[in-house]
């Protein structure tokens, strides 16, 4: 196995999540079983202390959890110095069959966990504590996501070897690919970013009528559009190639590290607005404020990806 | 009303042993009730009091206060309720050394930033009542402990408690002063407020405005 200081803070860090989050998890199940606010009986009153720590421990998981995730991003933009043939993140992560799935798996757990801390706020805001076996339960389905992610990510850190040649983001991200997103690059990418525009101005508008379903859908939608008309369209400007793909470069320093201000903000606005929407449906209220960071914070990612072409058409005269 | 029902408090010492603090306990304190909680040291008096203030959750049973279970709030309800209702008297005055007299007596309304006037005009009220009115700047560590027991009393009555809580007032003081503290504890009965006094001071015991008083021997009621 390959140990960099970088990897073996993320291993520890990963076998400290899987030791306090296995406690959580047992913890977690009691209590769905078991959980009775209105019973004054000895196991009521423990797993009300419990369910401090539990919290406690998935807010510890979470705090973590979210630093390390771009922690991870830059480990793996590190490592592509020494995997021969990656250019960046991209290559390392792609260097092994499952690098796609353990991504996915670890932006899933950053929504669930994200979602979770929200539940948690508004189960205490409540004397009658209404989410809690809902948020239990939650932890319990996160849990299972969490071991996934702990697996593949020491599978990751094993399976990398130096030795081995890899395929370079320029390749992986082309239609020349034998990558399952490759299809992306078949389609002209105008319709992309023509959905991607309607998509959003549709978000705008559904914050207007506030339908939490539409905003929930849109949301999600909103995600995946915006990182396949990311990796078609917007990033060439960024790059300023129209053959350079990779969602991962843009994280490097040539790029200002711009990647992480465009998935933070990505991430900050869709979560608020999933989040926003969930509890709107399970409070049977509005929550504006949630709305509002989610309009805030999606508005200033399509502001930021649209800078780069129309700052790129207004030097040049002319698109990539 | 602050109502017990059927509540046992247990702590855990070592590994496998624990101390049965509180058996079975029912309790009902009326509104505008004085109640005196004696027994000798350890017999459960303190843990009943940190249970109807909130400060500690029974093994069982469950703690009701105006009709709200108190015991059944999260740690953030407990805090908000204690704000709201109950004003503590500790028998080491638990005062902030280096505040004055003013400064400590404020501190137990920082979270909810009261209105100045309001304050100002509570403050004065309560300064005057309990004879402090010149001690009201000056620094606790120089005021005397009959000095010091007022300001405690001051700072436990400044929010309009519906309970006041008061464990074993007395007990740093000497005889004068205890009777002091009683005097004004007699003052604070108006009928609003529940005043629950845990003590095993004999002073205590024959005082006539004292509507019940109770006793407690290892844990349980007698």
């Amino acid at each position: 196995m390959l140990l960099t200081p970088e990897i073996i803070t993320i291993l520890a860090l990963d076998f400290i999540f899987l030791f306090f989050g296995t406690i959580a998890f047992f913890i977690s199940i009691n209590i769905v079983r078991f959980w009775n606010l209105n019973s004054t009986s000895n196991r009521q009153y423990k797993l009300e202390k419990q369910s401090f720590l539990v919290s406690t421990i998935i807010k510890y998981i979470f705090i973590v959890k979210l630093p390390l995730f771009l922690f991870f991003i830059f480990t793996a933009d590190k490592l592509s110095d020494i995997i021969i043939g990656a250019m960046c993140g991209a290559g390392v992560v792609n260097s092994v069959s499952f690098g796609s799935t353990m991504f996915f798996f670890k932006i899933l757990n950053l929504y669930i966990f994200g979602f979770w801390l929200v539940l948690n706020h508004f189960d205490l805001k409540n004397e009658n504590q209404p989410y809690t076996r809902y948020k239990f339960l939650l932890y319990c389905v996160g849990f299972i996501f969490l071991l996934i992610e702990l697996y593949l990510d020491i599978d990751f850190f094993s399976s990398l070897d130096v030795s081995k040649l890899v395929s370079c983001c320029g390749t992986l991200f082309s239609a020349a690919s034998s990558s399952s997103f490759s299809f992306i690059f078949t389609v002209n990418k105008l319709y992309f970013v023509y959905i991607f525009y309607a998509v959003f101005a549709l978000l705008l508008i559904s914050y207007i009528f506030k339908n939490a379903l539409t905003i929930l859908s849109l949301n999600v939608i909103y995600i995946f559009i915006s990182i396949i008309s990311l990796i078609v369209f917007f990033g060439t400007y960024i790059y300023q190639l129209p053959t350079h793909h990779c969602p991962f470069c843009m994280l490097q320093k040539d790029y200002d590290y711009i990647g992480y201000i465009v998935y933070i903000t990505l991430y900050v606005g869709t979560f608020y607005g999933i989040s926003g929407a969930i509890m709107s449906l399970l409070e049977r209220k509005q929550e504006k404020f949630y709305y509002n960071i989610s309009v805030v914070f999606n508005i200033a990612y399509a502001a930021i990806i649209s800078a780069y072409p129309i700052t790129y058409y207004i030097k040049n005269g002319a698109w990539l | 009303m602050i109502e017990l029902r059927n509540v046992t408090k247990e702590f855990k010492v070592g590994a496998n042993d624990k101390v049965v603090a509180l058996k079975n306990i029912n309790l009902r304190v009326k509104k505008g009730e004085i109640v005196l909680l004696k027994g000798p040291s350890g017999s459960g008096k303190s843990t009943i009091l940190s249970l109807i203030a909130a400060l500690n959750k029974p093994t069982s049973g469950e703690v009701i206060v105006d009709g709200k279970r108190v015991s059944k709030l999260a740690d953030n309800f407990t805090s908000l309720f204690r704000r709201e209702n109950v004003g503590f008297i500790f028998q080491r005055y638990n005062l902030i050394p280096s505040l004055s007299a003013k400064e400590n007596v404020i501190v137990p309304l920082i979270p909810s930033n009261p209105d100045d006037d309001w304050l100002e005009t509570r403050l004065r009220e309560l300064f005057q009542n309990f004879s402090l009115e010149s001690k009201m700047e000056v620094i606790v560590k120089n005021l005397s402990g009959g000095e010091q027991q007022r300001v405690a009393i001051a700072r436990a009555l400044i929010n309009n408690p519906k309970i006041i809580i008061a464990d074993e007032p007395t007990a740093n003081l000497d005889k004068k002063l205890s009777l002091e503290f009683i005097d004004i504890l007699k003052k604070l009965k108006n009928g609003h407020n529940s005043i629950i006094v845990a003590s095993h001071d004999p002073l205590f015991f024959d005082l006539d405005f004292i509507d019940r008083q109770i006793d407690i021997h290892n844990g349980e009621i007698l």
